[in-house]
């Protein structure tokens, strides 16, 4: 690939008195700035793999490529310092305050103390803490999901290129962690890093990652891949069960709302001067919509307009269409005009679509492995 | 860099279950010290002591009596016991720690067991036994006395620095790997200051143990409260021996009380 920022190259893991080993001649190349999730069964060797690659765990033969750069020649400690590491313990010192967690790596590499604090300050603003308040605070002070942040704070202290991400939302509560998975899009929309991300949710791996290894037993690639592809072209049996029967529904969580499947139906402010009843519609005030009368129908089904956005998901206008019983979604701009509606057939066509696009996508990625 | 410990199995280590009757939790100690917390313990102390000594300065002694209860002999004896516990409780916070902090490290992980047994051994064995030994092969005196003492008082500083060391959550230590802190760096800034509780809390078990046995330092001619202790069993003079047992209760007692507010302002915040 032209652009990979890590290569692991027949990389292998032998812990010792085990018959298997834990990963076996594993071949990965991971592209620049972009997200990639390891996901796979319990025992797979994922995690075991994100620890070979800044070798917190050692690996027994193979190579491991940071820009071209052989980590294991390297020296470990000043390698690390290159490299964001997120643990699902998240691990911040208990008897630092918070400033003084994100200041480690910093520190280690000798900063001055105005660059450090002028870091510091923008990191915090950047997870969503205010500096003022939480610098001078202790870890046992915090939330579950304030010290997360403060975790992938500090692991981007020293703005290193590379960030390893082990289960990092694994251990909060499951609102927090929709909201900081949120979050963590936004930050790698600003950052940009290539992060090698662990998990073992399914939704987690497809939701945040630019591309998802699926691995079978001792590391084994069933599938690497573009989440759309994997969900619509699973590579082999194993594959399609791990993801689950639910393909289609997870597209939905996946696909944004494509601009160009909306459609303009005609508008009216009173349901009395519909003129046509081929097709619904939308009745406006002001440009603003409030209701749908649907083909062949005298009834208004009053409405809640959806705001379209770049994050807009086709799951969001399913859920608003199976709840109100409209025939189509109405969306607005965000000054709550009226710019068109989307059917349930634009849904589905746009789902299916993904299937034909998925084929003849350039994925770049090559499938060491898979049994397609 | 040596290899990364994960691979390692935790093996069972029998001397812990010997060492668990030594082993001092830290006591969930409130967080900031007050100056109740401060003066309580010494007040109640002071009173005591006050009505007790003003109650034998005004007793009818006799002259057995009157030769040891007096304030330069009681002075003086309390003065070499405490020089006693502080020579001995330095000495093993000298030798106890480094070797405790040496002992977790991942090289010699092996040798603790065998270290720890030893200090055990230490421990069990009467110091009055350890002081009559050193009487007959060595000689009597204050050195001896010292050693004896040092010895007995060794597992609770040793145990509690390898508890306290090895008792820090491994994903602190992950995180600090991770973010390239050297094994140098880790003991200082993570793993040292997040034992100190624990280090301290069998500091303190130390002491208290050395003011009672300081007082066997009398049969290695070392002098202390045990010589006024002796004098009252061998005279057959029973105030003598509950005068001594008690300036040895309350030098306890106080030396605990100093531990225990050294603890609580020395014990890392945020925690």
């Amino acid at each position: 690939m032209a652009d990979s920022h890590i290569t692991l190259e027949n990389l292998t893991k032998h812990y010792p008195g085990q018959q298997q080993p834990a990963v076996d001649g594993l071949n990965l190349e991971i592209p620049r700035g972009e997200i990639v999730m390891l996901v796979g069964p319990s025992g797979c060797g994922k995690t075991t793999t994100l620890k070979m690659i800044n070798r917190i765990i050692e690996p027994s033969s193979g190579r491991i490529l940071i820009d071209g750069e052989n980590v294991i020649e390297a020296n470990p400690d000043e390698m690390r310092r290159r490299i964001g590491y997120v643990i699902q313990q998240i691990g911040l010192f208990p008897h630092m305050r918070i400033y003084d967690n994100v200041a480690t790596v910093p520190r280690l590499l000798g900063w001055p103390a105005a660059k450090i604090k002028a870091r510091v300050h923008e990191l915090l603003d950047l997870v969503g803490l205010d500096p003022s308040v939480y610098s001078e605070r202790y870890p046992n002070q915090l939330s579950g999901g304030q010290k997360q942040r403060v975790g992938v704070a500090r692991a981007l202290a020293a703005d290193p290129p590379v960030m390893l991400m082990d289960e990092p939302f694994g251990a909060v509560d499951p609102i927090s962690r929709e909201r900081l998975q949120a979050e963590f899009q936004r930050l790698q929309r600003e950052i940009r890093k290539t992060i090698v991300f662990v998990t073992h949710d399914v939704t987690e791996a497809l939701t945040l990652g630019d591309r998802v290894v699926i691995f079978g037993e001792r590391a084994q690639i069933a599938q690497y891949d573009i989440p759309a592809r994997l969900l619509t072209h699973p590579a082999n049996q194993f594959v399609a069960d791990f993801l689950g029967s639910r393909a289609g529904l997870r597209a939905l969580d996946l696909v944004s709302v494509d601009r160009s499947s909306l459609r303009h139906y005609p508008t009216v402010s009173h349901p009395s001067e519909i003129t046509s009843r081929d097709q619904p519609t939308v009745l406006c005030t002001d440009g603003a919509p409030w209701g749908v009368v649907a083909p062949g129908s005298d009834d208004v089904i009053n409405i809640a307009p959806i705001t379209l956005t770049p994050d807009l998901k086709l799951a969001d206008l399913v859920s608003a269409l199976l709840v109100n019983g409209a025939p189509c979604a109405v969306l607005v701009d965000q000054a709550g005009r009226y710019i068109g509606g989307i059917s349930i057939d634009a849904v589905q066509a746009q789902v299916k679509d993904l299937h034909t696009d998925a084929l003849g996508a350039e994925t770049g990625v090559n499938n060491v492995g898979s049994h397609s | 860099m040596s290899a990364p410990t994960v691979d390692t199995v935790d093996t069972v280590d029998t001397v812990d279950t010997v060492a668990v009757a030594v082993f001092r939790q830290p006591k969930r100690v409130p967080r900031q010290l007050t100056a109740k917390m401060m003066v309580t313990t010494p007040i109640v102390l002071i009173v005591f002591s006050s009505i007790y000594f003003f109650w034998l300065a005004n007793a009818d002694l006799d002259s057995v009596e009157q030769r040891v209860l007096n304030w330069p002999s009681l002075a003086s004896a309390t003065l070499e016991h405490l020089q006693l516990v502080a020579i001995s409780t330095a000495a093993v916070t000298l030798l106890a720690i480094p070797l405790g902090i040496l002992l977790t490290r991942s090289w010699a992980r092996k040798m603790a067991a065998v270290v720890q047994a030893v200090a055990v051994i230490g421990q069990l064995t009467p110091t009055f036994g350890l002081v009559i030994l050193f009487a007959i092969t060595l000689g009597i005196g204050f050195q001896y006395a010292l050693i004896a003492l040092i010895i007995s008082a060794f597992l609770p500083v040793l145990t509690n620095t390898i508890a306290g060391i090895r008792g820090v959550d491994q994903s602190l230590i992950e995180a600090a790997r991770g973010m390239g802190m050297r094994r140098g760096q880790i003991l200082a800034r993570i793993e040292l200051p997040l034992a100190v509780p624990t280090m301290l809390a069998g500091l303190r078990t130390s002491i208290v143990w050395n003011v009672g046995t300081a007082t066997i330092a009398t049969f290695a001619g070392a002098g202390g409260l045990g010589s006024i202790i002796v004098v009252g069993l061998t005279q057959n003079r029973e105030l003598i021996t509950i005068t001594g047992g008690l300036l040895a209760t309350l030098l306890a007692l106080l030396l605990d009380h100093i531990a225990r507010v050294t603890d609580i302002a020395l014990r890392p915040r945020g925690l």
